[in-house]
């Protein structure tokens, strides 16, 4: 018997089965040690229904439709398993086409199905009844709404007001179709969440390679070094989690920096738990190690770092040769010594060297990740992801197998049928004056800045997003929102009830994940993949042959997705086109006509994807038809160091290298179907485009910055006055022990649960079954000298007010620091509401101090699924971000979470989830933090806002990056200026 | 053990998924691979029901644990394999078709490693799980299977005996038993614990160093002229001793004693793993050989 042949034979069969995009070994079985249903059978999928089970063998048919989870910003592919009997969705599971998830899925996807069965979900428009925030909703129709935002918007839009318009949102889960919308409408008007969230993390990684996000190869790791636990426990959990395990697996490290000792940790070979702040001294000491030691990679840093520049900059009398820069960089880091972080961090400094070795021993394969956590808890925060990178920079890991990528090229984002331009304004609401460096909208301070007399809202739109309870110092939002002269309208987007939704005007039922059309690709691997959220009751009726033209005929109630509300919304303001609107809407097929989802999306599949037309034609679908069927579709893979590819000689068209090697072409850019946002380098003086960088004599690709290369020294921080930052650097947290009072305690507030969504799990009855409480965290060297027990209530004092929670006495947290999930905490005041995670609580007033007190937490309650009768838990936690002031850092624009704090046994009076806040004592820790800043109109060195080459979301043209001209006075402050 | 990771050690891997994924009850996938491998006829649910739902279950506990029966400490070592490769056990870690596909997985993986030093773990692990788990008890099973499978599995039977062979020629051969094997406890004197005990064992291969069926003991029946009752081997093999248990014995120790040889003919692929059968089955045979011998009580 000739085995090898029928080895030989047996793969043949299989590629050729694969090449068909069939499946080839069995799903649901042994052998691939998982279990999926081959997606040939994903018309008519039979199981067991488990509820006959075992008194009877019940067949159920399912439909088996892909669509992607919408409860974290990962995208992981879903399978909706739709009853064929009765066309609902019984359950979802993972969907194995998806490469970045590849079929598996935290608790949070399966838990879907609670969120579009939830009995307490919002299903028709509801426009306030009474004053704002009184609770009492008429429903309205779509077409009432609709009429009368558009309306306000048109206003606003033909009386020059543009930018009173603005759109707030939390979580995108798509890639700019809504910053297009506003393109379209030529309004400044984005606001993300971004600045509660990981601008920290990205202005660090931003001023290194010109990208703001980092994509490490976990899966082909040797070292794996993630500051915090929330990546891996949170954001990108599932396919970055499924990927460290599989290189642990392999015999990869895990290191991990957390204070607490969270999921992440408990999985780590290396578990430092640093003091708060310090964690770039650390990063420091480690780089330090390697540069004394000579365990760089020299090759790398000479090629690849913008040392050159450096050397000219700052050190132009000295010899501009490598050897002076190596010299130079060994003293620069000298004094991170490993004794220096460990007084810093209060971690061993053996623990610390012996981390260092490890780090060292990973070569180019050293994976490292932080998103939120330090980044976003501290002043100077941002400096902890540049500090991280420099490490990757120093070991040449950067874009190789088990390194760590820029994200945008493990990204596709195709490029849509229009492409509106940028708008002429510049919104100063959310990019105010003294932020030229903020990498996203200062968005928390909204109300501040509107009580600043800044300006103020015709329209204002939250999109899953609930700034009232996710932002620091709620109040004062709540503030904001029930004051009509700053805010006109305030139109609330959500599937379901949130405490910004009880403050609004309208409040718009919008689908869930499984009732929605988007399109998105995420960073998880050395790869490029599109995953296409899609309603799967449309998808499913449309497979049956049913023709649906309205994603509301299908969705309950009157549930509506945003792609198909923004086209009629954009119809509606400009009707007939006289505003330059309408095109931008308007059918390619059917001119005149509005735009419709599938001609949208068959556009991208078709137009802008390469491979798929091909891959799905190989099957006998159209590329739509292909998405729909399978949603998601991998472009490339192994994409590796773009840096090092040469440019092609097209493109180099009378090529000028500037002194540092950035070379710059008149070759116009070649079209590139992929528009996922990256730095934009300036022209050179006479308008040529940067096209790349000259290493050892040869025009290679190199990074989207100024220089081309990595840029260890950044001349844009230090030409708009930053120099001490110029360098990878630490910088003392506003938390450091030595900004402390002698009994205060730092406050960590923003981690995660891995079962929790921010804002929209108080819907998810099995989440809220594992998950529903919040309780402070403290070591019993803290709780001890205090009489604490767990369970005994404590009052933690911030700066502007007090919330009074239950404490958990654990050693999974440092001595001297207090930890607080920022997942719980929800509350309604009367009336609407969920009822599985939100307290019932009364806001009272005088004048500037608030209080919010508890009056009863969940019970069990009748409703449409049995399961509400079944509520067991009455504990939904403590709002803890009523009481943060914001903090924003002056460079980046992050909100710094972490808190100074007093905590207290909670005195007689003090209740269960009591909060009480001053307003204006919040609006003076602000004043506070804005005075740290270096405003553009003194410190620009180009009478520009901001740098143009920094990344933007929805970016204006470049004139509006002007500054006003100060010699003339500046118009008064409207239209968001 | 010495162990070298050579470019062929890891090979033949779609082979042994797809001689795995066969193990499983049949669909179209399964029928697709038997055509592929040029298997005679398909593979039927009938069949496959009768071979590894009658007959010879496919779980590795069986043959290795000292009650003939699924779980036990048996299943217990090889789930603690699947710990120490880092990998959550599966719900039925020993079933033969997971085995093959894990056998298959680790060689992958092998295969695609770069690093030496990492593809030698790699090839550890596989020659672990090959000679610990699959080496001990498949060359027993896959005899049996041949004497009563259909063409079509008993061809897929010979194609996996075949890499088998291949995979234990390979470099690395362990010295010393697989801990299944050491741990083994022996068939017990039903002179000491009682009847009860004894049957037990006596279907419990790992005991008796024999591997009676449901078909075997049918012939038992034939053989010895004595009424067959149906139910479970333990009350089919009671009721024949309890009709005639002089001839039952005798037709035992006949039986069992003719896995000797049958053991011992795969002394070369896997050593003192034979040896080891071939021991358990003689002193069976031997003890049953006194038991005849003994009478009637």
């Amino acid at each position: 018997m000739d085995t090898k042949a029928l080895n030989q034979r047996v793969s043949a069969a299989r590629r050729d089965a694969e090449a068909r995009g069939e499946t080839f070994y069995p799903g649901p079985s042994r052998i691939h040690l998982a279990s999926f249903p081959p997606k040939e059978r994903w018309d008519d999928w039979v199981e067991l229904d488990s509820k006959a089970w075992p008194g009877r063998r019940v067949e159920k048919r399912y439909m088996l439709v892909p669509t992607t989870c919408f409860n974290c910003e990962s995208a992981c592919g879903l399978l909706a398993y739709v009853d064929r009997e009765t066309l609902q969705v019984r359950k979802f599971e993972g969907n194995p086409e998806h490469p970045g998830s590849r079929g598996r899925n935290c608790a949070k996807g399966p838990a879907t199905l609670n969120q579009i069965t939830d009995p307490d979900r919002i299903l028709y428009p509801l426009k306030r009844a009474g004053r704002r925030g009184e609770g009492k909703w008429v429903q309205v129709s779509w077409n009432e709404a609709l009429d009368d935002i558009a309306a306000r918007i048109r206003r606003a839009i033909t009386e020059g007001r543009g930018n009173e318009v603005m759109y707030h949102v939390g979580r995108p889960g798509e890639d700019g179709f809504t910053e297009r919308v506003l393109a379209a409408w030529g309004v400044d008007g984005h606001n993300s969440h971004t600045n509660v969230c990981s601008s920290g993390g990205r202005a660090g990684y931003h001023f290194w390679m010109g990208v703001d996000r980092p994509s490490p190869d976990h899966a082909n790791a040797r070292v794996m070094l993630l500051v915090s636990s929330h990546l891996e426990a949170g954001h990108y959990f599932n396919p970055h989690a499924q990927r460290v395990i599989e290189a642990k697996q392999q015999g990869a490290k895990l290191i991990v920096f957390d204070t607490r000792l969270s999921n992440t940790a408990t999985h780590a070979d290396h578990w430092i738990a640093p003091h708060p702040g310090s964690e770039a001294a650390i990063l420091l000491a480690i780089a330090s190690y390697l540069i004394r030691r000579g365990l760089y990679d020299r090759e790398f840093v000479r090629r690849w770092w913008n040392w050159e520049e450096y050397l000219a900059c700052e050190h132009p009398e000295r010899p501009a040769t490598f050897e002076t820069f190596e010299e130079i960089l060994r003293g620069l880091y000298a004094s991170y010594t490993f004794e220096f972080a460990s007084q810093e961090s209060g971690v061993d400094a053996a623990a610390l060297e012996d981390v260092a070795r490890t780090v060292a021993s990973a070569g180019t394969r050293l994976s490292t990740h932080t998103w939120r956590s330090a980044a976003a808890g501290n002043l100077g925060g941002w400096q902890v992801p540049r500090t991280l990178f420099l490490l990757n920079a120093l070991l040449g890991a950067v874009a190789t197998e088990g390194g760590t990528y820029p994200n945008a090229w493990n990204k596709y984002v195709p490029k849509p049928i229009y492409v509106p331009p940028h708008p002429t304004t510049w919104n100063g609401l959310t990019w105010p004056i003294e932020y030229p460096l903020a990498i996203n909208e200062l968005s928390f301070l909204l109300p501040h800045l509107l009580k600043d007399g800044r300006g103020h809202l015709e329209v204002y739109f939250t999109r899953v997003y609930n700034p009232v309870w996710t932002n620091p110092d709620g109040f004062s939002w709540i503030e904001m929102l029930t004051d009509e002269r700053l805010v006109g309208c305030s139109v609330a987007l959500t599937p379901t009830w949130n405490e910004t939704a009880f403050f609004a005007d309208y409040v718009l039922p919008m689908g869930h994940g499984p009732e929605r059309h988007d399109l998105h690709s995420y960073e998880q691997y050395d790869g490029q993949w599109i995953g296409f959220r899609q309603p799967v009751l449309r998808a499913a009726r449309e497979r049956l042959g049913e023709r649906v033209t309205d994603t509301r005929q299908t969705n309950p109630g009157e549930v509506w997705e945003e792609n198909e509300f923004w086209i009629e919304l954009s119809w509606r303001i400009d009707p007939d086109g006289s505003l330059g609107i309408r095109k931008y809407f308007e059918s390619q097929r059917e001119p005149g006509a509005r735009l419709a989802v599938d001609e949208y999306y068959a556009h991208i599949f078709e137009h802008s994807v390469p491979g798929l037309p091909e891959r799905a034609a190989a099957e006998g679908l159209t590329p739509l038809g292909f998405m729909r069927r399978y949603g998601a579709f991998e472009i490339t893979r192994k994409v590796g160091a773009l840096y090092e590819t040469p440019v092609p000689l097209a493109e180099l068209q009378d090529v000028h290298v500037s002194r540092f090697g950035r070379a710059y072409t008149r070759a116009a850019k070649p079209p590139d179907p992929n528009i996922v946002p990256l730095g934009s380098p300036e022209p050179d003086a006479e308008g040529r485009r940067p096209v790349g960088v000259r290493v050892d004599g040869e025009i290679l690709r190199g990074f989207p910055t100024p220089s081309g290369r990595l840029e260890f020294y950044s001349r844009t921080l230090v030409e708009w006055g930053w120099s001490e930052c110029a360098l990878p650097t630490y910088l003392r947290s506003h938390v450091h022990p030595g900004a402390l009072e002698h009994d205060q305690m730092v406050l960590i507030s923003t981690f995660r649960l891995p079962v929790q969504i921010h804002t929209r799990s108080a819907n998810s009855k099995w989440l809220d079954e594992i998950a529903h409480t919040n309780p402070l965290w403290i070591h019993p060297r803290d709780a001890d000298p205090m009489r604490l027990r767990t369970g005994d209530l404590v009052r933690v004092e911030t700066e502007i007010g007090h919330f009074v929670v239950k404490a958990w006495v654990t050693e999974g947290i440092r001595p001297g620091v207090v930890a607080c999930s920022h997942h719980m905490g929800r509350w309604k005041v009367q009336g609407a509401g969920q009822r599985q995670a939100m307290a019932t609580v009364t806001l009272g007033r005088a004048e500037d101090r608030w209080e919010l007190r508890r009056e009863r937490g969940v019970a069990p309650y009748a409703s449409v699924d049995p399961d509400t009768l079944r509520i067991w838990w009455t504990d939904v936690g403590v709002h803890q971000n009523l009481t943060f002031p914001v903090h924003p850092d002056p460079i980046s624009g992050q909100h710094c979470w972490h808190q100074a704090v007093r905590v207290r046994p909670a005195g007689p009076g003090d209740r269960y989830g009591d909060i009480a806040v001053s307003t204006q004592r919040a609006h003076e820790v602000y004043a506070k933090w804005l005075a740290l800043t270096k405003p553009a109109e003194r410190h620009s060195p180009d009478g520009t806002r901001r740098p143009y080459w920094l990344m933007r979301p929805l970016r204006p043209s470049r004139d509006a990056y002007r500054l006003p001209d100060r010699r003339t006075p500046e118009p008064a402050p409207v239209a968001g200026e | 053990m010495q162990l070298r990771a050579g470019p062929r050690s890891a090979a033949m891997m779609e082979l042994w998924r797809a001689l795995g994924a066969l193990g499983e009850a049949p669909g179209p996938e399964q029928i697709r691979l038997a055509q592929i491998l040029g298997l005679p006829g398909r593979p039927e649910p009938h069949e496959y029901t009768e071979i590894f739902v009658l007959h010879l279950y496919p779980y590795a506990s069986v043959y290795l644990g000292g009650d003939g029966m699924l779980g036990g400490e048996a299943r217990d070592r090889i789930a603690g394999f699947w710990r120490a490769l880092g990998r959550v056990p599966p719900v039925e870690p020993d079933h033969l078709t997971t085995l093959l596909a894990l056998y298959a997985t680790l060689g992958e993986h092998e295969n695609a490693e770069r690093e030496p030093a990492r593809r030698v773990l790699l090839a550890e692990s596989r020659k672990a799980l090959l000679w610990e788990h699959l080496a001990c008890w498949l060359p027993m099973y896959l005899d049996k299977l041949r004497e009563i499978a259909s063409p079509c599995y008993r061809a897929w039977g010979e194609m996996l005996g075949e890499a088998l062979w291949e995979a234990l020629a390979q470099p690395g051969r362990p010295d010393a038993l697989p801990l299944h094997l050491r741990e083994a406890p022996s068939l017990p004197d039903p002179r000491q614990v009682g009847a009860g005990a004894f049957l037990q064992g006596l279907l419990a291969p790992v005991r008796s160093g024999a591997l009676l069926v449901r078909a075997d003991l049918a012939r038992a029946a034939r053989d010895t002229e004595l009424g067959l009752r149906i139910g479970e081997r333990r009350f089919m093999l009671d009721a024949l001793l309890s009709q005639d248990a002089p001839r039952t014995l005798a037709w035992l120790e006949a039986e069992v004693r003719a896995w000797i040889p049958r053991h011992l003919a795969h002394r070369d692929a896997v050593g003192v793993i034979a040896e080891f059968w071939a021991a358990r089955a003689e002193t069976a045979a031997d003890l049953l050989a006194r038991l005849a011998a003994e009478g009637p009580d």
